[in-house]
């Protein structure tokens, strides 16, 4: 029992760090944000997907980020969802102007659930980075982060059914303006996927026949949670240093003690969706493939919640300036309201524990 | 990240189960009691079977009757004994507290002589801090310690006060009791105490039960006047007692957290199966809440285990101590206020095992430090913001 990263594994984390406080700090997402207000509506530039740092992406892909968790044979690093995590951790920290999340989900999908030919066709692409991903459930029509044109998308059945995909310029996606503006997103307006129906022509069986989604998404949310862990721990420490700065009465407001609980509950919440996804991470690279649908569902569901009441939070311990968008707080709570609803929220995904904790595992008297 | 045990602790654990499938619940164990006495004397019983398995005090050096057993070994034992649905051995006062602050405050008189009686539950312990004006502010104790001929340095000390809410006193031989010995005016509030060893056989202390809100004495209220301690039943030295108070409450969540921790899994499975028996399981709000229980107790276990990691790694406990304290009674709490509607007006009697713990529960998040004192720890030791107004 070692709850902790292994050396390679902080060795990653603190690389990723790094980069980022110098490529994606706030200032640097600022920019890419008002660069894409200031394009004049009307035509869009397709050449250009708003809301995201067109060089930090490349230089991810050169890097070989896209496709850490990616098997070697095609073209990836071969590395594990833990790494994989560690990654999106620091990404979601520094609210990361890059389709990142979209395009490792659908790899993850695609690797684990894709037939031989899908994933000899799109996991080369995604690993690289050229071609862009995305990973939801029907139904939903959240903001999908990366969902663009030009994407691959992933969609699995919400209530248990299969998953299909749907390749670049298949007419699945159509356009949204999301409340996060630090990335691009698109809608996905499937209402669910029959396994009694033909597929409409757009899209085709993932794995080629019609079997129920799985280990692929699991892996997906717990990437998703891994996000949410990273935002919320950014909130965190800004809130910190900025209550321990701002004076009010003569004092610091953080030595007030509905400020210092207010913290203290979202270091808690911090912590348990950390410790979860760490977990799924960690038994879906080295556990009983049976509970990793139980591990992700759970870590899904605390970061979920956790990641809206955290970055809430946030906004009113920095009083009136961290409801300004001169402030850099919303950008978190933005990010976090949509990856709390992608792939499933809280109550999704506390049902399923539920179906699962009920259905196994219990003395029966 | 391996959340794995490794072959010593799968042997070490395999060892304690097949020892708790012959000793414990599923074996030799009698059920509990209802009587409060009988019960105490059924968990002392149970104690000394756990010695005689050398299982009483995992952790403590095998010189003096333990197993030398690492952090992670203590844990597993711990979690072992929950899991087997096996009580607590009756002085977990004396095994997790006052032991191990003996271990490291006491001289070698005062181990060799308080020592061997603890595992053997031949003499059990309480612990005499709170006072009725010193609970959350310990520091602020008032219980006086005199010497009684102020001229020699080895003179008995006379110990006049009172105590509250103290645990097991009316069973105890021993109670590490916290007395204030320098109240001069200008002498900082912590730097006047001493930790003393108080002997409970004696006229001058009085201990009256306290009834708790289950309608079980559980608790004692000590009045202390003239109680007599020799001087050699001082530890860690005159005026220390402060620092040596903070290692008996160190040691007070150690291996606690992990029998609690499942424990709190087990009421859950127990209340998992009564919904599944009258269908309340299928209303999707007691889905969702005990979805959300288990994911709480799942991130409680997982926490206890990386506040273990780290005090492996760095020699000291993270922040996880206050914050698992916290989630714990919290959960508790949620636990048995869904157990109401679940199980329905049955829990609200007190033929009901669940009627009990609805009551019990509300101690949780007072006991051992409230919750609002764990969130000031956080905010001021963990998160490092200035200290509260
Ligand atoms: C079941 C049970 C068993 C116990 N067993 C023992 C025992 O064996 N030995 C022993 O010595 N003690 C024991 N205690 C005592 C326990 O440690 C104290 O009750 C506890 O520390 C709180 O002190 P208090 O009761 O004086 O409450 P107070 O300190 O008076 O607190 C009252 C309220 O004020 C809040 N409060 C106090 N200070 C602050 C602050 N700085 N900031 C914010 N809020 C604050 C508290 O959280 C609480 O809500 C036991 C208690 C219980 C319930």
């Amino acid at each position: 029992m070692r709850f902790e990263l292994s050396e390679d594994q902080q060795e990653i984390q603190g690389a990723a760090r790094e980069l980022l406080a110098g490529r994606s700090s706030f200032a640097q997402v600022r920019a890419v944000v008002e660069e894409q207000d200031a394009e004049p509506t009307g035509m869009p530039d397709l050449s250009k997907v708003p809301g995201e740092d067109a060089g930090l992406w490349k230089e991810l892909g050169e890097l070989g980020w896209t496709g850490i968790a990616v098997p070697e044979d095609h073209g990836g690093q071969g590395l594990g969802l833990i790494e994989l995590v560690t990654i999106t951790e620091e990404l979601g920290y520094a609210v990361a102007a890059v389709p990142f999340l979209g395009s490792t989900t659908a790899a993850l999908v695609i690797q684990h659930e894709g037939s031989d030919e899908q994933r000899e066709d799109w996991l080369g692409h995604l690993a690289s980075g050229e071609l862009r991903g995305a990973t939801t459930l029907t139904g939903d029509k959240v903001p999908v982060p990366g969902a663009a044109e030009g994407s691959l998308v992933v969609v699995a059945d919400a209530h248990g059914g299969p998953a299909a995909l749907y390749g670049p310029g298949s007419g699945v996606v159509e356009p949204v303006t999301a409340i996060d503006p630090t990335r691009g997103h698109g809608r996905v307006p499937i209402a669910g996927l029959d396994p009694e129906e033909e597929l409409d022509g757009r899209g085709e069986w993932l794995g080629g026949t019609v079997t129920p989604a799985g280990p692929g998404f699991d892996r997906a949310a717990i990437v998703v949670a891994a996000e949410l862990v990273g935002v919320m721990q950014r909130a965190l420490d800004m809130t910190v240093s900025y209550v321990k700065d701002r004076k009010q009465f003569g004092v610091p407001v953080g030595s007030f003690q509905a400020v210092q609980h207010g913290a203290a509950q979202m270091l808690r919440d911090v912590t348990m969706a950390r410790v979860l996804t760490y977990n799924a991470a960690w038994v879906a690279d080295h556990g009983d493939p049976a509970e990793v649908r139980v591990a992700a569902s759970m870590a899904k569901a605390a970061a979920s919640e956790a990641g809206r009441t955290v970055t809430s939070a946030a906004i009113q311990l920095h009083g009136g300036i961290g409801f300004t968008w001169e402030a850099d707080v919303h950008w978190l709570m933005k990010r976090a309201q949509i990856d709390a609803a992608l792939l499933g929220g809280a109550g999704h995904h506390r049902r399923r524990v539920a179906g699962q904790v009920v259905a196994g595992n219990v003395p029966a008297a | 990240m391996d959340l794995t045990f490794t072959p010593e602790q799968l042997a070490f654990r395999d060892e304690l189960r097949t020892w708790l499938r012959e000793h414990g619940p599923e074996g030799a164990l009698t059920p509990e009691p209802r009587d409060e006495d009988e019960q105490w004397e059924w968990r002392r019983a149970w104690q000394r079977t756990l010695h005689a398995g050398r299982w009483a005090g995992v952790h403590w050096p095998t010189e003096v009757g333990g197993r030398g057993a690492t952090l992670s070994e203590t844990a597993i034992f711990f979690e072992e004994l929950g899991r087997s649905g096996a009580p607590l051995p009756a002085d977990v006062l004396g095994i997790l507290l006052a032991g191990p602050t003996l271990m490291v405050w006491g001289d070698d008189a005062q181990k060799d002589r308080l020592l061997p009686t603890i595992l053997s539950a031949d003499e059990t312990w309480c612990q005499g801090f709170s006072e009725p004006d010193a609970g959350s502010d310990f520091g602020a104790v008032k219980t006086r310690a005199v010497r009684e001929n102020p001229d020699d340095p080895e003179s008995d000390w006379l110990v006049t006060g009172q105590k509250v809410w103290t645990s097991g006193a009316q069973y105890a031989k021993w109670c590490m009791l916290v007395a204030r010995t320098d109240d001069t005016a200008g002498a900082k509030k912590h730097a006047g105490l001493t930790y003393f060893v108080l002997d409970m056989e004696q006229a001058a202390v009085d201990v009256r039960p306290l009834v708790q809100i289950t309608g079980s004495p559980e608790f004692n209220e000590l009045f202390l006047d003239d109680a007599r301690i020799p001087n050699s039943m001082v530890v860690g030295g005159v005026g220390n007692g402060w620092k040596v108070a903070l290692t008996t409450l160190m040691n007070e969540r150690a291996g606690l957290a992990f029998f609690l921790q499942v424990r709190l899994r087990q009421q859950l499975d127990k209340l998992v199966a009564a919904a599944k028996r009258n269908g309340s399981v299928d209303d999707p709000i007691v889905a969702d809440r005990l979805a959300d229980l288990h994911v709480r107790t799942e991130a409680l276990r997982l926490m206890a285990w990386k506040g273990l990691t780290a005090i492996e790694q760095y020699g000291q406990p993270g922040p996880e101590g206050s914050l698992t304290k916290w989630l714990w009674s919290e959960t508790n709490q949620l636990l048995v206020q869904l157990a109401v509607d679940v199980v329905g007006a049955d829990a609200l009697t007190m033929e009901d095992s669940w009627g009990f713990e609805l009551l019990r529960a509300r101690g949780n998040s007072i006991e051992g430090g409230t919750t609002e004192i764990q969130k000031n720890i956080i905010a001021e030791r963990v998160l490092g913001l200035p200290r509260a107004r």
